[in-house]
């Protein structure tokens, strides 16, 4: 049920296919403020912006080995801001040189009944957590840092425990498929982070 | 005649490229003269050293220029002095940036003298017998240990450099914990430390979050569900995952489970 490779795909009109560039790292929580300080500096200039986000990853299991992944995430601080609705594809392995992971993105925004829909549809819900962090812009770069929050009792977003001492540290970029000197100017951007964090390309098949 | 204008060429294009590169030493030597006259109680190390690279670094252009194959032998050209005058001459002011306001007899000989001083010239002497005494095999072993511990130094030093860069730094300044980033990368990516995957020892039918089916018992019912080989649509499917990832949890299954993981062993997310 997986999408073939976007190269292999025909351009046949209608929405560009969009890859998301990911690369990522993490920080202790006593450096975080260093941290933060520092993108502070080189990120664009706007008010620094916290968020807190539960996210939802629903399975589809079909004949086929591989279950179907949706990932939706909504707001929890924030009001009236619809849910999110993302698929991820596999990351495109095969170019050494590339410096972030690679993979498809389908991003939506819906509304709040999202997971009835997709459990009308045969999705079930494989696991959740809550996201905690603040969020930085860099031109078409975007610098998530956030702690993950294990759920203790399902459904209850109150009960939380923070799953390790440190912060994820993300630096993603969404752009057509094809502009690999994005992941250039991401590499580049990532040197300046040094040695507070170190953002790599880590693949996820490798930690299974 | 062509040979005489093109020496003559090469010559003032050199001098004229010798005097640039000492203009610059001068004024580098000025300002390393000031910084240690005005700024020594501020002064640092690296500031230090920074000035004396850059004076290295500027001897080193000087020499190369004088090598220059183009550079004609300026041991052959002699300066004789033409005219001496007491008078002050405004030319020889402005070229010398004020310094010398008069080209007489008095400054000539310090100017234009091309031996060195007594003591110095005493020194050479010295050093120039001491090396003839030694003898050239010795010599030799000399200059061959000594670039031996130049390059051994050299290598300490670069191995140094290499391994503070990738080791990270020493545990109480280290700002990121590599299994960390593992972790929260396997938690986001597929779940892993999340709700499903939690080992037994925490809460007992609490189990991984399926909003519609809380009460996933490890007892008999729960089985039960697993071994029907159900449609995809309904919950059986991720039931039986579910219970798979339980029962790898040692000693809080019965055995009976064991058997039904045979019809849905597939991992859910086995490629």
């Amino acid at each position: 049920m997986e999408a073939p490779p976007v190269t292999m795909m025909p351009v046949t009109g209608g929405t560009i296919n969009m890859m998301e560039y990911l690369l990522q790292g993490s920080v202790l929580d006593h450096s975080l403020e260093s941290l933060i300080h520092r993108l502070r500096g080189l990120c664009d200039n706007m008010e620094p912006e916290t968020f807190l986000d539960h996210e939802m990853v629903f399975l589809l299991k079909g004949q086929q080995a591989s279950p179907f992944v949706l990932r939706a995430r909504r707001s929890m601080d924030r009001a009236g801001a619809p849910w999110h609705l993302r698929y991820l594809g596999q990351p495109e392995m095969g170019d050494k040189n590339r410096h972030a992971l690679v993979r498809n993105c389908v991003d939506i925004a819906t509304s709040e009944n999202l997971t009835d829909f997709l459990m009308e549809m045969g999705f079930r819900m494989d696991h959740e957590f809550v996201a905690r962090g603040h969020l930085f812009r860099k031109g078409i770069m975007k610098i998530v840092v956030y702690k993950i929050f294990r759920i203790l009792t399902p459904g209850n977003t109150d009960n939380t425990e923070a799953l390790s001492l440190s912060y994820l540290v993300e630096l993603s970029v969404v752009a057509p498929a094809g502009q690999d000197v994005v992941s250039d100017d991401m590499r580049n951007f990532a040197e300046q982070l040094k040695p507070l964090v170190h953002l790599e390309k880590i693949d996820p098949k490798r930690l299974m | 005649m062509p040979t005489e204008q093109r020496e003559e060429k090469q010559l003032e294009a050199s001098l004229d490229a010798l005097l640039s590169q000492v203009a610059d030493l001068k004024n580098s030597l000025g300002s390393f003269i000031y910084k240690l006259e005005n700024e020594y109680d501020r002064l640092t190390w690296p500031s230090v050293l920074d000035s004396f690279a850059l004076l290295s670094g500027q001897l080193n252009t000087l020499n190369k220029v004088l090598k220059h194959e183009k550079t004609p032998l300026f041991r052959n050209q002699v300066i004789i002095p033409l005219v001496l005058s007491p008078d002050r001459d405004e030319d020889l002011m402005r070229q010398t940036e004020g310094r010398v306001p008069v080209f007489s007899h008095e400054v000539v000989p310090d100017h234009l003298r091309t031996k060195p001083d007594p003591e110095v010239e005493e020194q050479e002497k010295q050093l120039t017998t001491d090396a003839a005494r030694i003898g050239a095999d010795a010599a030799q072993k000399q200059i061959q240990s000594l670039n031996k511990m130049c390059s051994n130094l050299l290598e300490k030093i670069s191995k140094e450099e290499r391994e503070a860069e990738s080791g990270g730094l020493r545990p109480n300044k280290q700002t990121f914990n590599p299994a960390d980033t593992n972790a929260l990368v396997a938690a986001v990516a597929f779940g892993k430390g999340l709700s499903n995957w939690r080992p037994s020892g925490s809460s007992g039918p609490g189990q991984p979050g399926q909003p519609g089916a809380g009460t996933i018992l490890a007892g008999a019912s729960g089985l039960q569900q697993v071994q029907m080989a159900g449609a995809p649509s309904q919950q059986q499917p991720m039931l039986s995952g579910v219970q798979m990832a339980q029962a790898g949890q040692p000693g809080k299954m019965p055995s009976g489970i064991k058997t039904n993981i045979k019809s849905a062993s597939m991992h859910p997310y086995q490629r």
